[in-house]
């Protein structure tokens, strides 16, 4: 770790490691410079290089990059056609944003249980499907794969669409193939905690069918064929230039950041089975290529873990304690408590540790030492 | 650092503005990074307290873009389906595109010489499903804000100012974008306080209205933990928040150099043009200098081959655009503003435009109508 940034920080193990990421800012700076020099500040040369550039690294013909991973939600969504009236199921263990851009549509979020692994159930997708349902939404949470072959055959099998929300997926794979390549669409996002991440929001989706990418490309930019011409009313969703090249600069090392997040996983998960009593990991699957977006676990007693952990200086976290169909927000789905089991005792027990590439040894080792110490 | 233009003037010029704050801009790069917060953090706030103030209104709300910063001002406003929004058909399309995106009707009604809202038409345009009236201060012009709120509160409507061209424009000495409920400015990098690539920002003295809007931008999150509505992410970036701070300290001098020369123009080229000369009771910002000619595809034509990038801002009003159709406009619905899209050309006007160069301009539209 950069010291200075390092003695800064309140944490021994910090969760957040920006400044570190991008304590050699020259590359980012200079290409920033030469933007301000053509003035490109709205889609333009970075902006398209991005798309061309991440369409190649996941094999997709097509990507279109947004202001963030909601947007890219929304447009998969409303360019296969989901609307009022319209069901879409997902899980209900994901951020807000994956419900939210099904609101924004105006369809209504189905919500189906999850795994151990916690990721949707694929066999309780079909008991769900009504004659309403549009789509299946599945999320790659945390990083880690659903079942994509099964949710996929079943979509296929009920004629229904599959979005992927991909949004922690990037770098990672699923028995060879890419996060957000199984479905009709994938919805990706590189907020600064994604594994493929810029200085601010920034998003994108991938497709290979050229009618919803001419749809989405026009309707991301107010619907307009050119400058003087709007064919439809459309949004302004469009990555920032500046982020652009941030992303162009960082996709070359995301393999590099998933196989370091990868062995720090992997020394917690061997460490971790000492307390196996105590703290579960999910397991893992074989042939499958995991983010680690965010380690989770589930642990005994959590609330006083992470109180002793946090004092520790370990900025652990829980995402999220509070399950979607439990907020406030979603009263008018008529969910409650018990529902969902499965997802609702994950969110008594999840933890989250830090993982990030920028860890050493040593501050895993207390990490684990204090889990240990707590239960001890 | 020089754009690379082809033209002899372009039609805008950030580098005079950018070398003035070059080195702030890059302190504030250097703090964001290194702060380690990219996301809402303290230059979002920082910024919101002091565009407040700067608007004279109590709360301001950062946003993803000026078409977002409509759109969700509009869905706060929580107005029944059915309602329509009463605003102006030559602006930028996104004033209407959000009215549809938030699902209310846009109601057109034509403007007048100073291209904004005619005030005499907006009377009969009020019907009971009027919910909003949405008068755009096009160009950087004030829109006659106290016959529009004389009307707004006969018929008890909400005034939603599109200030998305105004940003430090004033009507009656007051600042735009105060008037109503909220106003909405887009600060895209063509408009006078900008940042480096899309945002904007709602200002507004309601505070109900104010915490709706700042949930609605992010994701409905009330805390880290509690969703409360569920919503979208339109959040301005904190790095862009942190690069027009350092605009908006420097925003009322470069609009008083937009202003003087604008100035200029209208006093030189009144002769032979119709120029935009503000009335006693309008302070203009400029954000497009744009004035009525006579054989005007022949001028913008003669002026691009002189090297001189004029515009026109639009050659088709938004009624008359395919993705109006079903609003059931036709052409002539709205005389004035389909006979300025004919009419109208933007000129060159920036702070830092050499007066050497706007002499070149001024003496290529004399050569042209000679």
């Amino acid at each position: 770790m950069n010291k200075n940034i390092q003695e800064k920080s309140e944490w021994i193990v910090p969760y957040n490691y920006l400044p570190n990421q991008f304590a050699n800012r020259l590359d980012i700076f200079d290409e920033w410079k030469k933007l301000t020099e053509t003035s490109e500040y709205t889609l333009g040369p970075k902006v398209e290089e991005f798309e061309r550039n991440f369409a190649r690294f996941v094999d997709a013909k097509y990507c279109i990059s947004t202001n963030n991973g909601t947007d890219a939600l929304i447009l998969a969504l409303k360019s296969l056609g989901i609307t009022y009236g319209d069901e879409v199921i997902t899980v209900p263990n994901s951020f807000y944003a994956t419900t939210g851009a099904i609101v924004a549509c105006g369809a209504k979020p189905i919500f189906i249980d999850v795994d151990s692994r916690y990721q949707m159930n694929a066999h309780l997708i079909e008991p769900a499907i009504t004659k309403k349902t549009k789509a299946i939404l599945p999320v790659y949470w945390g990083g880690a794969s659903p079942d994509m072959t099964a949710i996929v055959e079943i979509a296929k099998r009920n004629n229904l669409f599959v979005i992927e929300d991909a949004c922690m997926g990037i770098g990672g794979s699923h028995q060879g193939t890419p996060p957000g390549r199984y479905g009709d669409i994938g919805a990706y996002s590189m907020h600064p905690l994604k594994s493929l991440n810029v200085m601010g929001d920034g998003g994108m989706l991938t497709t290979d069918n050229t009618d919803l990418y001419n749809w989405i490309v026009e309707y991301r930019n107010h619907g307009m064929t050119d400058r003087d011409h709007i064919v439809r009313w459309g949004v302004n969703f469009r990555l920032q230039p500046l982020q652009a090249i941030v992303a162009n600069l960082e996709l070359p090392k995301i393999d590099k950041i998933v196989r370091d997040r990868n062995a720090n996983a992997k020394y917690f998960d061997i460490a971790l089975k000492q307390l196996d009593s105590k703290v579960t990991t999910p397991k893992r699957v074989a042939n499958d290529v995991e983010t680690f977006s965010l380690y989770m676990v589930l642990c005994k007693d959590r609330d006083n873990l992470i109180k002793f952990l946090r004092e520790k200086k370990i900025d652990a976290k829980i995402h999220y304690p509070i399950p979607l169909h439990l907020q406030v927000a979603a009263l008018n789905l008529g969910y409650r408590v018990g529902s969902f089991p499965v997802a609702e005792d994950q969110a008594y027990k999840i933890l989250t540790l830090p993982v990030h590439q920028y860890l050493e040894e040593t501050q895993l080792k207390y990490v684990i030492d204090s889990i240990g110490e707590f239960y001890s | 650092m020089a754009i690379k233009s082809t033209f002899k003037v372009p039609y805008t010029n950030f580098s005079p503005k950018n070398n003035v704050i070059k080195q702030d801009l890059i302190d504030a790069f250097e703090q964001v990074l290194d702060s380690g917060r990219y996301i809402q953090g303290p230059e979002v706030k920082q910024f919101e307290i002091e565009f407040s103030k700067y608007s004279e209104t109590k709360f301001a709300a950062g946003i993803a873009n000026g078409t977002c910063s409509l759109k969700l001002t509009l869905e706060a406003l929580d107005l029944p389906s059915n309602s329509e929004v009463i605003t102006a058909p030559n602006s930028f399309l996104a004033s209407a595109s959000s009215i549809v995106l938030a699902g209310l009707t846009p109601r057109f009604v034509d403007v007048g010489e100073d291209m904004n809202i005619d005030t005499e038409l907006l009377e009969e345009a009020i019907n009971e499903k009027t919910k909003v009236i949405m008068p755009v201060h096009l160009t950087g012009r004030p829109a006659k804000m106290d016959k529009i709120l004389d009307l707004a509160k006969k018929y008890d409507l909400y005034i939603l100012e599109d200030a998305a061209q105004a940003v430090g424009a004033k009507y009656l000495g007051k600042k735009v974008g105060s008037f109503g409920i909220a106003g909405s400015f887009s600060l895209h990098p063509l408009k006078n306080l900008h940042a480096y690539g899309d945002a904007g920002i709602v200002v507004t003295n309601n505070k109900e209205l104010w915490t709706k809007l700042s949930l609605l931008k992010n994701h409905g999150l009330r805390d880290r933990i509690n969703c409360e509505t569920f919503s979208t992410n339109c959040r301005l970036d904190e790095l862009q928040a942190a690069f027009l701070r350092i605009q908006l300290r420097k925003l009322d001098e470069w609009n008083d150099e937009r202003r003087a020369l604008a100035s200029l123009y209208n006093s030189k080229l009144a002769d032979i043009v119709l120029v935009p000369v503000e009335n006693s009771n309008e302070y203009h910002v400029y954000q497009t200098y744009m004035i009525k000619v006579k054989q005007r595809n022949a001028l913008q034509a003669f002026l691009i081959s002189k090297g001189i990038e004029a515009i026109i801002h639009y050659p088709i009003p938004i009624h008359l655009q395919p993705a109006a159709k079903s609003l059931n406009y036709k052409k002539g619905s709205f005389p004035v503003a389909e006979r300025q899209c004919e009419e109208i050309l933007s000129l060159p006007l920036y702070p830092g435009l050499t007066p050497v160069d706007q002499k070149y301009i001024i003496d290529k539209i004399y050569e042209f109508y000679k």
